[in-house]
């Protein structure tokens, strides 16, 4: 997750919209750091942990739960 | 021409000339009369020994600091700031000659032919330390930020409350500690060993002493540490990923040459357990230079499920005595010289004993510590880990024995963990994880555990006496994880 | 009053706002970067199935590894073809 958010924080450097996708396990880790790379805007989304052990299709829903949140991170 | 004189109160000796030098001084002596004590002590000795002008003070010890005397009384001859001679202690006969030579008279009537004085003050070690860090300030050798902690507070508590330890208490770093640990290295301190993750901090060798500290090392330790530092900086080493992971891994630290003896690293019973603080502190300021110049802390950046008690900490000396099975594993690794020392850090787990106390033959033990190494992560998953595996001296002897080299175990042990495909498939045994069954077209197929035989990494350290190993459990290896680095710690020294 | 000084063990580096891109430009291209952890892409092909049918563009990609930050190169990449990026999933 930390590594998504440096990715996340440097293509904003590079002037592209961005958002990464988390489960919820990171919701504190990902605020907090955030706030300490400078940049407590950053986007990211959560979604249910855990993921290992879903099926394909309980991933599909959470895919359609979280498209029109991660839509909106991107262009407002 | 002028002539300085330094004394202190808590002297016999300054007791007896202070007044003859301050009627020499009245006479119209060119001399500066200056005590290394405070106000009070020295308007004390002046009443005391009946003289009515009181020595000038020498403030913070600036003209002692320069002029740097071992004993009190000292009389410098100073020629356009220039040093034309001293005498240090009371030499009647000396000091008359040394008066003369700067166009003046001391009356010596009445003292001893001979007596010496007492320690100056800049010998005392607290003092000393004082100034020295004082002068690195100054000259720019030190330039961290102070923290200061005010007298009413605990500085071993004041350090937990700021966030600064890995949860056991530190050692406060004072800049005089700091200075001392920094005699332990050659290199200018504020050259950069290494960036590190997650928010890029620039360790200077400065910072990494300063973690030194606090870590609890004596300083012989720091270019070992320094090492480290580098060698985890690395970008193949993948440090950022291994401090964020869930898995819990941290960097392990393999020490090997003749440096680690020197730097008091022992090898041998309880190599890798407590009691040896060269090699505890070690692990610790790595950790702690990781934690405090990267800004990753456990629960927050650092998200470990479980962690363990090697990641306060995880450094180990290997044992390259006679009875060593092969060259250090740094050694082998950088083409190092036997006299050399290295450092190698890998991603490792807390260590895993594997027990053989019946194999005589190398082959049965590479079998059966194959099935240790087997174990890593979960038997059934493959190729995508490495390990190290730490030999006994008692497991060591056997491939000694039979003339093996490291390359030769590293092949055997990559061989003999492989394990038919059938029995990894996800489902075998009840158990649900294993290798997809649309991979398995074969059940007999032999699938590896590690990638490739150099995966699996060997050192060498422990007591005599137990037939046992150590396994250490690696992380994500490879081009996607983590690779070991060695360093050169006499590039550090 | 007695203080006692230490010297500070950190980096000593306050963190520097850093600015986010614009927004409210028109989306025609979005990147989907998936960190490749296990089951990400069952979850990516999900979106990119719902982005197309938004009638967006949409460019799949991944980065080696998830256990460091992308490459500077593809970062750059993503950065000149796509007008916005979605990365997952971090779990």
């Amino acid at each position: 997750m930390s590594c998504g958010l440096q990715d996340v924080l440097e293509l904003e450097s590079l002037g592209t919209p961005a958002v990464l996708v988390a489960t919820d396990a990171f919701a504190q880790a990902a605020a907090r750091q955030t706030e300490l790379l400078g940049a407590p805007d950053l986007r990211y989304r959560l979604v249910a942990h855990p993921i290992q052990d879903r099926t394909d299709e309980e991933l599909r829903a959470l895919a359609r739960d979280v498209a029109r949140a991660l839509l909106d991170a991107v262009t407002t | 021409m002028e002539l300085v004189a330094l004394v202190k109160h808590d002297c016999p000796t300054c007791d007896q000339l202070l007044p003859a030098l301050t009627a020499a001084a009245e006479r119209g002596a060119p001399l500066r009369i200056l005590s290394q004590s405070g106000e009070r002590d020295t308007s004390e000795q002046a009443a005391r020994v009946g003289v009515r002008a009181v020595p000038e003070l020498d403030a913070g010890l600036a003209v002692s600091e320069r002029l740097d005397p071992d004993a009190v009384p000292a009389v410098i001859l100073l020629d356009g700031g220039a040093e034309t001679g001293r005498v240090e202690g009371l030499q009647r006969d000396r000091l008359v000659a040394l008066f003369a030579a700067a166009g003046a008279t001391i009356d010596v009537a009445g003292l001893p032919a001979l007596r010496p004085g007492c320690a100056s003050v800049t010998r005392d070690p607290a003092v000393a330390g004082a100034l020295a860090a004082r002068r690195a300030r100054a000259e720019g050798r030190i330039r961290s930020r102070v923290l200061r902690i005010g007298g009413l507070e605990d500085p071993v508590e004041a350090l937990h409350d700021r966030g600064l330890t890995d949860g056991l208490p530190v050692v406060p770093p004072i800049p005089e500690r700091v200075v001392a640990m920094l005699e332990h290295t050659s290199r200018d301190p504020q050259d950069v060993v290494g960036v590190l993750p997650p928010y890029g901090g620039g360790a200077t060798v400065e910072k990494v002493a300063v973690n030194a500290v606090m870590a609890g090392c004596a300083g012989p330790e720091l270019p070992i540490v320094l090492a480290a530092v580098e060698a985890v900086s690395r970008e193949p080493f993948a440090l950022h990923g291994l401090l964020a992971t869930t898995h819990s891994s941290g960097p392990v630290i393999v020490v090997s040459g003749p440096y680690a003896a020197q730097a008091g690293m022992q090898a041998e019973v309880n190599a890798l357990g407590q009691g040896c603080r060269a090699t505890l502190c070690t692990g610790r300021a790595l950790q702690l230079t990781v934690r405090n110049v990267g800004g990753g802390r456990p629960g927050i950046e650092d998200r470990a499920t479980h962690g363990s008690p090697a990641k306060v900490g995880f450094c180990f000396a290997e044992r390259l005595d006679a009875g060593a099975p092969f060259a250090g594993l740094a050694h082998d690794r950088a083409g190092l010289g036997a006299d050399e020392t290295g450092v190698t850090v890998f991603a490792g787990e807390a260590p895993r004993l594997v027990a053989d106390q019946l194999a005589r033959e190398p082959d049965e033990l590479v079998a059966s510590l194959a099935q240790g190494l087997e174990q890593v992560f979960s038997p059934r998953y493959r190729l995508g880990f490495d390990a190290m595996l730490v030999l006994g001296p008692e497991h060591g002897r056997v491939f000694r024995e039979a003339g093996w080299t490291r390359s030769e175990l590293q092949q055997a042990l990559h061989l003999a963990s492989h394990r038919p495909a059938g029995e990894l498939v996800r489902g075998a045994g009840g158990i649900a994880e294993g290798l997809d069954p649309a991979w398995v077209t074969d059940p007999a197929f032999p699938v590896a555990k590690f990638a490739v035989p150099d995966r699996i990494l060997i050192a060498y350290a422990g007591g005599d006496a137990g037939l046992f190993s150590m396994v250490i459990g690696g992380w994500a290896s490879g081009e996607i994880g983590s690779a070991p680095q060695t360093a050169n710690v006499e590039d550090w020294r | 009053m007695d203080y006692l000084e230490l010297l500070d063990p950190t980096a000593e580096r306050d963190a520097v706002a850093r600015p986010l891109a614009e927004r409210g430009r028109p989306i025609r291209r979005l990147a989907l970067l998936d960190i490749r952890k296990p089951r990400g892409d069952v979850f990516l092909d999900e979106l990119e199935a719902l982005l197309r049918a938004e009638s967006l563009d949409v460019h799949r990609t991944a980065k080696p590894t998830f256990t460091k930050p992308a490459p500077a190169d593809l970062r750059r990449e993503i950065a000149e073809s796509c007008d916005a990026v979605i990365e997952a999933l971090a779990d």
